[in-house]
């Protein structure tokens, strides 16, 4: 019937003389012919794809035990894969059926992962979403041994499933290792890492890190004088400390009267009795490093007031576990989104999503007669109060001025200043003394989610929804440094005890390090599996703890990027880890509403005394679980006397 | 295909004046709108997860719009869950209830309470690593033991809450006030809310409270003195007490010496409530049980403490000038102390007692109702305390029982039979309903039922009984009477067949439980004592296994 249409039309055309019009007519016709044959291609293309993954996730198996979770890595990347491909193909029902069918393989390692793939739905969302284009642009690196190698490539050979062939020679690089298998425990391989090879990771974590301390701080001048005395013991010790790299070399007298230095100390804290001397004996002493940045000077009044604190720390180990002093926020209706506590704990500050800021002073919280005597002893806050007569009224000092919820806060080490940052893309920074706005920093594009001074003042580091960590100093309206290179949200900014380094995590779940000075990454650390949440570096700056959103803390050597293996420490979000003040204890806070004491020193111990790298990986050991009120932990800090302050929201209805 | 079906995307675009939305149109939508949703939901979580909080509110999509570039959705910054409905007659298609608000009613309506400022209190959360037991700590149960924490002890006891040295100038915090006068005010006005029991509850379980003990004792005290004729009132404090004693966490023993005379008021008062209307009795049971409970408890560490107890209430219960009421309070604590100390001091005076107790029972001898009402109370307390004391006597051989080998006298075989089935509940509500019969057996059943139309006293727990069961009870009760009636006879009966059933297993058994045996004898003279004085009331405290024997 058609054909005779189609003849009869043709006879038409022929008969008026259109020539072009039959010539376009015929074309067309042989482009539909030809359509429909491709699209019955890529049909039975969709198909190759559903089988020959099947079969290759049932062959993988059932391969031989001990190198089955070899094999069963590479299916990870190849099922990714294939479900791209057959979006990018256009075939979204398929891709649909093929991405349920296989899903939970994969949950338990990649949950958060494969939620984002499964929005993809059209080849367009492929270029649009950052952890698509990442997987389709970089090769996955997968390391296999001979023999497992040589099973998948006979496999391939063996069933000739073209597709999957396809799949593995274009996206997965293999590096086959000869010998046995690599243990199963041994999974910081198996999460694979997206967008930066693995040679990247291990290329940048070569580098040299001057992890030591500040050479001439407060505690080293408080060491020295101390040990002025006996200056013969140098030469007995030098050799003491053989475990310590290469950076012995380039300051070694330094760190022999460090090592001095240090026992000196502990005859004066001899109070505490050996067991301490012997710990610390067996703790190295970080050696010392001159700064990189010009750092202020601390005023005579303030470093005697440190050293009145050094004077009275209480030595904390597993033994003799800290006091923990907490703030409970009450009435915050949910509002709460961070909190800060002042080294000495007199002052707590709280962000909030009304786009204010409060401090209180609690050393006026206690006191009676507040009311008649409003703001102490100060004079010129009492200039500023009699101004505004109702906020004497209010037990705190609000600060207004942010244009969006307060996402952080930090104080300055002699709490003198106060930083926000806010959704708004700006950072300011109060005075505690004027309860005024002194300068609001422009700079960030984004949402600026994490601010910090740095452990000396002066300088400030934040990190931001447009995936960047910036370097400020608080006389200049622009920053410093930025340092671009996490491929998401950067969450949380640490700093680095010799104020040389800040370390940044990021929801890209990979935790940096970056050199303040060059503003290069100087360290990668791959093990989390979701959003890093928070850091700590110990006060020797040679460990760094970070806990993420799933409630696993993992706690790094810094100076050969290696982890100590992670402990899911909470069963919620770790909003806050700290370290104690002689880096023996680790505190960490939760959405679980938990404060809880891990053991640094075992697993320290542990690290050292195996370290090739087939050794079993220690654990933190927990040492106390304290649980609060139905109150999730915002924030926790040591004071100098290694008190504990922790602070959260108490969440009624829960 | 995607998990947005097109039909939302047809409705949706009707919403907003598109009518006729081609299908193809909205299939190629759907995709898409799932995509940005997820996306959005991704940033949303992100704001979430920097606003410290683990749900997701309105305010986090806002934000995570915001981020995007996005004007924000208006109208649903509120705090509580959204509530969706069900639209009728669709399976999936939900809506927000959004009702209609008169600007009239609005702006009549009281204004809002202004919701109270944030404010920041401080805590020990953990005093050198221990948590205190302070009210803003969670209360100890809640800790579990860390899973590797056995290292942990080193001569040091983490478990044990330690005890906070309370200052010679006693400062209590206004927060203990304000509960202190809430429990307060509770106990004396609304003691039968609901509010009442959390209260208890709060009592029995809260750290904390130790600071408002010897207040409470004071309290109790007081007010027990105060409302003697105020029967809630008084069980209310009785609960307090009970509630304080379970708490965990107070170290009560300090003001035992207080509370006890206020419990024992309420046990062997002579007047407790209104005498007719209220149920004072149960008070009395109650206190007796928290009298026992304190000297289980604390007896070990005040070793006089049982010793003056049990002086006190014998002297109640020894003096006849007394009032039955008193004397039941007195039996009631004596038997909640245990068999034992029924044994000891209650079975040697019962022959005495009874003599004294049974003309008041007799109805010809009492002519007022309530008084002998009471002497029927005592006597069943009696009954129970001698009875649950023979149960424990008989309890302690139950090995020793093999089928007899003789046949129980016939009329008491039936009695047995009868009590096969019997729980306590049932014997002591058949005991009641046939007791008068064996004193004065001109009673009919009607009778028997309406003098007794409130016992509902747990001693004799008689109401609990339907009346078909007392019928029964009281018809065999009546078949029985001619071997029951005569309670010497049916003394010297018992006594001749547990003479005979020891006679008759001696043969059976070996050597080796003789000595059990002998212990058997005494029970079995203990239990025809008690079947002298009670009647075959006291059968239904034997296990029927054992009733063989004796019968």
């Amino acid at each position: 019937m058609e054909e005779e249409v189609e003849k009869a039309v043709f006879a038409y055309l022929r008969k008026k003389g259109f020539r072009l019009t039959e010539i376009a007519l015929q074309e067309e016709q042989t482009r539909l012919s030809s359509d429909a044959s491709s699209l019955s291609r890529s049909e039975s293309d969709a198909a190759k794809y559903y089988d020959g993954y099947g079969k290759l996730r049932s062959w993988a198996y059932n391969s031989l035990d001990s190198y089955r979770h070899e094999l069963l890595r590479v299916l990870y990347p190849v099922f990714i894969h294939c479900f791209m491909d057959l979006v990018a193909q256009g075939h979204m029902q398929e891709a649909r059926t093929f991405f349920q069918t296989f899903r939970e393989d994969h949950e338990m390692m990649h949950l958060r992962d494969l939620q984002k793939l499964e929005g993809i739905l059209s080849p367009s969302h492929l270029e649009e979403m950052e952890l698509a284009r990442l997987w389709r642009q970089n090769k996955v690196k997968i390391r296999l041994c001979q023999y497992s190698y040589e099973l998948l490539v006979q496999y391939l050979h063996k069933t000739q499933s073209l597709a999957m062939l396809g799949v593995i020679n274009e996206h997965i690089n293999f590096e086959v290792y000869p010998g046995q298998p690599a243990s199963m425990s041994d999974d910081s391989e198996a999460v694979f890492l997206i967008g930066t090879s693995q040679d990247l990771a291990r290329e940048i974590n070569q580098k040299e890190l001057h992890w030591g301390l500040l050479e001439d701080s407060v505690e080293e001048r408080m060491e020295k004088t101390l040990s002025e005395s006996d200056k013969t013991e140098v030469d007995g010790n030098k050799e003491a400390d053989t475990e310590d790299n290469n950076k012995k070399k380039t300051d070694g007298n330094k760190h022999s009267t460090a090592v001095n230095n240090k026992k000196k100390k502990d005859k004066v804290v001899g109070a505490t009795g050996k067991t301490i001397r012997s710990e610390s004996s067996m703790v190295s002493v970080p050696p010392r490093v001159k700064p990189e940045l010009t750092l202020p000077q601390f005023p005579p009044e303030v470093e005697q007031s440190i050293l009145e604190d050094l004077r009275n720390r209480v030595q904390l180990n597993s033994l003799a576990l800290p006091s923990v002093s907490f703030y409970t926020f009450l009435n915050t209706h949910n509002g709460l989104n961070c909190s800060t506590i002042s080294h000495d704990g007199s002052l707590v500050a709280g962000g909030f999503s009304d786009s204010s800021v409060k401090i209180w002073d609690m050393a006026k919280i206690g006191q009676p007669g507040r009311a008649s005597n409003p703001q102490g002893e100060n004079g010129s806050m009492q200039g500023m109060h009699s101004l505004a007569s109702d906020e004497a009224k209010r037990p705190y000092s609000l600060l207004q001025g942010h244009s969006g919820p307060v996402y952080s806060v930090s104080f300055s080490p002699f709490a003198d200043f106060l930083l926000s940052s806010s959704s708004d893309n700006t950072i300011r920074l109060w005075s505690t003394r004027l309860n005024a706005n002194l300068v609001s920093y422009k700079g960030h594009n984004f949402p600026v989610w994490d601010a910090q001074f740095s452990p000396m003042g002066h300088y400030f580091a934040t990190a931001s929804h447009d995936r960047t960590a910036r370097l400020w100093s608080v006389e200049r309206i622009q920053p410093l440094r930025v340092m671009a290179g996490h491929l998401s949200d950067v969450d949380c900014v640490q700093w680095h005890p010799n104020c040389n380094y800040i370390a940044t995590g990021s929801s890209d779940k990979t935790v940096r390090l970056w050199d303040v000075q060059t503003g290069n990454c100087a360290r990668l650390f791959i093990g989390h599996r979701s959003m890093v949440l928070s850091l700590a570096i110990s006060p020797d700056g040679r460990f760094m703890a970070s806990g993420d959103e799933d409630g696993t803390i993992m706690l790094w050597d810094l100076s050969t990027g290696r982890s100590v293996s992670p402990i899911i420490g909470h069963s919620s979000c770790v909003w806050t880890l700290a370290f104690s003040c002689e880096g023996t204890l680790l505190a960490s806070g939760s959405a679980d509403c938990m404060v809880k004491l891990w053991d640094i020193t075992s697993s320290m111990k542990a690290l050292k005394t195996d370290d090739s790298k087939s050794g079993p990986a220690s654990r933190l050991r927990l040492l106390k679980a304290l649980p609060t009120k139905s109150t999730p932990v915002y924030t926790l800090r040591f004071s100098r006397r290694n008190l504990l302050f922790a602070a959260g929201a108490l969440s009624a209805g829960s | 295909m995607s998990i947005v079906p097109k039909e939302t995307i047809e409705v949706i675009a009707q919403s907003i004046g598109i009518p006729n939305l081609s299908p193809d149109v909205a299939l190629a939508l759907a995709p898409d709108v799932e995509y940005r949703l997820r996306e959005i939901t991704q940033e949303a979580i992100k704001c979430m997860r920097h606003s410290k909080r683990t749900v997701l509110t309105a305010d986090d999509v806002d934000s995570a719009l915001n981020l995007r570039n996005i004007e924000p959705i208006y109208g649903f910054a509120s705090s509580d869950p959204l509530k969706f409905k069900r639209a009728i007659g669709h399976k999936d298609l939900f809506y927000l209830d959004d009702r209609e608000v008169d600007f009239k009613e609005v702006i009549d309506a009281p204004l809002p309470k202004a919701p109270l400022d944030t404010a920041v209190v401080t805590h020990w959360l953990a005093i050198e690593g221990v948590q205190p037991a302070i009210p803003e700590n969670p209360p100890i149960e809640a800790i579990v033991a860390p899973p590797d924490g056995k290292k942990m002890d080193h001569g040091k006891d983490d478990s044990l809450p330690i005890d906070l040295k309370l200052p010679i100038k006693h400062v209590l915090s206004r927060e203990l006030q304000m509960y202190f006068d809430k429990i307060g005010e509770l106990i004396l006005g609304r003691a039968d809310t609901p509010l009442f029991k959390d209260a208890l509850l709060s009592l029995a379980k809260d750290s904390g409270l130790h600071p408002l003990v010897p207040y409470f004792s004071y309290f109790i005290a007081d007010e027990v003195s105060r409302n003697l004729n105020n029967l809630p009132i008084l069980f209310a404090l009785m609960r307090v007490v009970k509630s304080l004693l379970s708490n965990p966490h107070i170290h009560i023993e300090p003001y035992l010496h207080q509370m006890m005379p206020s419990i024992i008021t309420c046990l062997v008062a002579k007047r407790v409530g209104h005498q007719i209307s209220d149920n004072h009795w149960a008070i009395r049971d109650f206190a007796s049980k928290i009298v026992a409970s304190i000297c289980r408890r604390y007896g070990h560490v005040y070793h006089n403490l049982q010793s003056r107890l049990t002086k006190t209430l014998i002297h109640a219960f020894l003096d006849p000038s007394k009032a039955l009421t008193q004397h039941y309070g007195a039996i009631q604590g004596l038997s909640a102390l245990g068999p034992s100390v029924v044994r000891l001091l209650i079975l040697p005076n019962l022959e005495t007692y009874m003599q004294l107790l049974d003309p008041e029972m007799q109805l010809d001898k009492q002519k007022n109702e309530l008084k002998r009402k009471e002497a029927w109370r005592v006597y069943g307390s009696l009954l129970l305390a001698g009875g649950s004391c023979l149960y424990d006597r008989l309890r302690l051989f139950p090995g020793l029982l093999s089928p007899p080998d003789i046949l129980p006298w016939k009329t008491n075989k039936k009695i047995a039979l009868t009590n096969l089935p019997n729980n306590k509940r049932k014997a002591s509500s058949r005991l009641t309903a046939h007791q008068p019969p064996t004193k004065k057996l001109a009673v009919d059943p009607t009778g028997t039922n309406s003098q007794f139309p409130s016992t509902d006293g747990p001693a004799t727990s008689s109401s609990s009984g339907s009346n078909p069961n007392h019928h029964h009870s009281h018809n065999s009760s009546n078949n029985n009477s001619s071997s029951t009636g005569n309670i010497t006879n049916a003394n010297a009966n018992i006594n001749n067949v547990s003479g005979s059933g020891a006679h008759g297993q001696r043969v059976a058994v070996s050597n080796v439980l003789r000595q059990a045996w002998k212990e058997d004898l005494d029970a079995g003279h203990l239990l025809s004592s008690l079947h002298g004085l009670f009647g075959e009331g006291i059968f239904s405290f034997i296990q029927p296994a054992e009733m063989h024997c004796f019968i």
